[in-house]
């Protein structure tokens, strides 16, 4: 615990783009960097991982010194795992061979949990070059974790994918890296994907970092029913004679803590009780001073404001959410051990 | 007169050439696909330089090289006690140089199809460098391997020029197929040219028929 990557550091290209980063990133959940193409997002990560090397300045990971300027560890023992956008698998390789490659190089004997978390047992026979989009980034994730990785690294994992695939691999990442217990550094520009896996966001543009973004947007709730391929949960505190229930895709099991995302655009907060609207979720919620800042109270779980309005503390408010990312969290508790 | 001789000699320079030319190739062709260096397009060059020039321009140099009396030919000769020219060595020699493009084309193609995602997807799951190489670049570029050394091979079977410019045509040591051909027909004995022919023609149809083979068929029935 208590264990921060640590950097800071420039890297000048030849085409005249500069990065110069420095930041600590907590070693626990899902840290997202997000920022527009071509603002340094994927150089930054590959720096750190490793596959790049900065001109100067230092990456520290827990006690680990990575890069100084007397020091560089190259990325076969900085324990990074890392899923890049195109996958990179080993097509001469089998699935299961694929799985076993960075296993064997860490003397790793035991991943059925992540073949589990991943649905990856039907793939293991499969050849590379015969799987689907999704498949192929559910393998390298697989892979990846497989390793036994101090950190995983993902760079814009669904990239490339359609709509539908998106929402269908989310889950899968959020689950894994539950399951892994591994602290992630997560690169995208998505906005969906910001909303279901980030713990944490930092904003970056033109090569440098702009900052924590609020991105707390989210209840927890736990699983009632599940029948088929959806689930019921309930947000976590709620009494009994209020609906605060949605309905899922089943990515948790009854009993099981699932989290529910939202992008504050997709947040809307009312005066008064909105009454039957599209809204998938709407409950009850009051103005509650945090540490002097404005915050929103849903039966006990705090949340940031989806936006920066004025609101008076202490009032009484209606949440509605019309747009919800799931993601399952660790089965025994909700919060992050190495 | 007997073919057999001839024959030999062709298929052990062939063989020895190709042996000699992967070994070249390899480290050649990975360099050529993913240095970044700005001499690269010089070095492509060179490499590239026997598919252009007349095999008679070639041999000419190569000659002046092997002479006794040239540096590098008066190295040969102190180490060895022999000349380079006219001798099996200067054969060797002179078909690694000729039928280097083959060998290194088809691997610098090769390792260039090889996505870096890969080869820094190994890394960063506990490869080293060489480790890497051999466990992914070397495996994903096989295809290329083969085709370079069935080509390297192919085309010094029928080579002719180079080695009538350095190899002289001296019965087992240096006169090789194409070489008893052309002596064949010089003195029109037909007989043996049509039967050297023949091989050479049926050998060169059924290598580039396995080549043609397997790269239809994909990399994954290979391995």
């Amino acid at each position: 615990m208590g264990d921060e990557l640590v950097f800071d550091v420039r890297l000048a290209r030849r085409d005249g783009f500069a990065l110069e980063v420095k930041a600590a990133f907590p070693l626990a959940g899902i840290t997202v960097i997000s920022g527009p193409s071509g603002c340094g997002k994927t150089t930054l990560l590959r720096g750190l991982a490793g596959l790049e090397r900065f001109d100067a300045g230092t990456v520290r990971f827990g006690d680990a010194t990575w890069q100084s300027d007397r020091q560089w560890t190259p990325p076969e023992t900085r324990r990074v795992g890392f899923v890049f956008q195109d996958a990179g698998l080993f097509p001469h390789l089998s699935v299961a061979d694929n799985l076993a490659y960075g296993a064997r190089r860490r003397d790793v004997t035991q991943y059925g949990a992540i073949v589990e978390a991943l649905d990856l047992g039907d793939l293991l026979p499969r050849a590379v070059p015969g799987l689907s989009g999704g498949e192929m980034r559910r393998v390298a994730l697989g892979r990846a974790l497989a390793s036994d990785p101090a950190v995983l690294f993902l760079d814009e994992p669904l990239s490339g994918l359609d709509h539908a695939r998106k929402e269908e691999l989310m889950p899968y990442i959020g689950r894994a890296v539950a399951e892994a217990r591994v602290p992630a550094v997560y690169v995208t520009h998505s906005r969906a994907e910001v909303a279901a896996l980030g713990d944490r966001v930092m904003g970056m543009e033109a090569g440098r970092l702009t900052g924590w973004a609020a991105a707390s947007h989210w209840l927890m709730a736990r699983v009632t029913h599940a029948s088929g391929s959806t689930i019921r949960a309930e947000v976590i505190g709620a009494p009994n004679e209020i609906e605060a229930g949605v309905s899922l895709p089943r990515i948790a099991e009854v009993g099981e803590t699932v989290r529910l995302g939202f992008r504050a655009e997709a947040m809307m907060l009312s005066v008064a009780e909105p009454g039957r609207s599209d809204a998938l979720l709407q409950v009850p919620a009051l103005i509650a001073d945090v540490d002097g800042r404005p915050k929103l109270d849903v039966f006990g779980q705090i949340m940031d404001l989806p936006r920066g309005g004025p609101h008076a503390i202490g009032a009484q408010v209606w949440l509605s959410v019309l747009e919800i990312s799931p993601r399952p969290e660790a089965s025994d508790s909700a919060d992050s051990r190495r | 007169m007997t073919v057999w001789p001839a024959i030999w000699l062709t298929l052990k320079l062939a063989a020895l050439t190709t042996a000699i030319l992967m070994a070249i190739a390899l480290p050649l062709g990975w360099w050529l696909a993913t240095t970044k260096a700005r001499t690269r397009p010089l070095f492509e060059a060179i490499t590239a330089l026997p598919l252009v020039l007349p095999p008679t321009v070639l041999g000419f140099y190569l000659l002046i090289l092997m002479r006794p009396d040239a540096p590098f030919g008066g190295l040969w000769v102190s180490v060895t006690g022999q000349t380079l020219a006219f001798s099996f060595s200067g054969l060797v020699l002179a078909s690694v140089i000729y039928s280097l493009p083959f060998a290194v084309q088809p691997m610098q193609t090769a390792f260039a199809a090889v996505p870096s995602s890969a080869m820094e997807a190994a890394r960063t799951l506990g490869a080293s460098p060489r480790d890497a190489f051999l466990t992914v670049a070397l495996p994903m570029a096989r295809r290329g391997f083969l085709t370079g050394a069935v080509l390297s091979f192919a085309h010094t079977v029928g080579e002719f020029g180079v080695i009538l410019m350095v190899g002289g045509n001296i019965p087992g040591r240096t006169r090789v197929i194409s070489i008893e051909i052309f002596n064949a027909v010089e003195t029109l004995d037909y007989a043996t040219a049509h039967v050297l022919s023949a091989w050479l023609l049926v050998m060169s149809l059924a290598v580039l028929t396995v080549v043609y083979f397997f790269n239809r068929q994909g990399g994954a029935r290979l391995g």
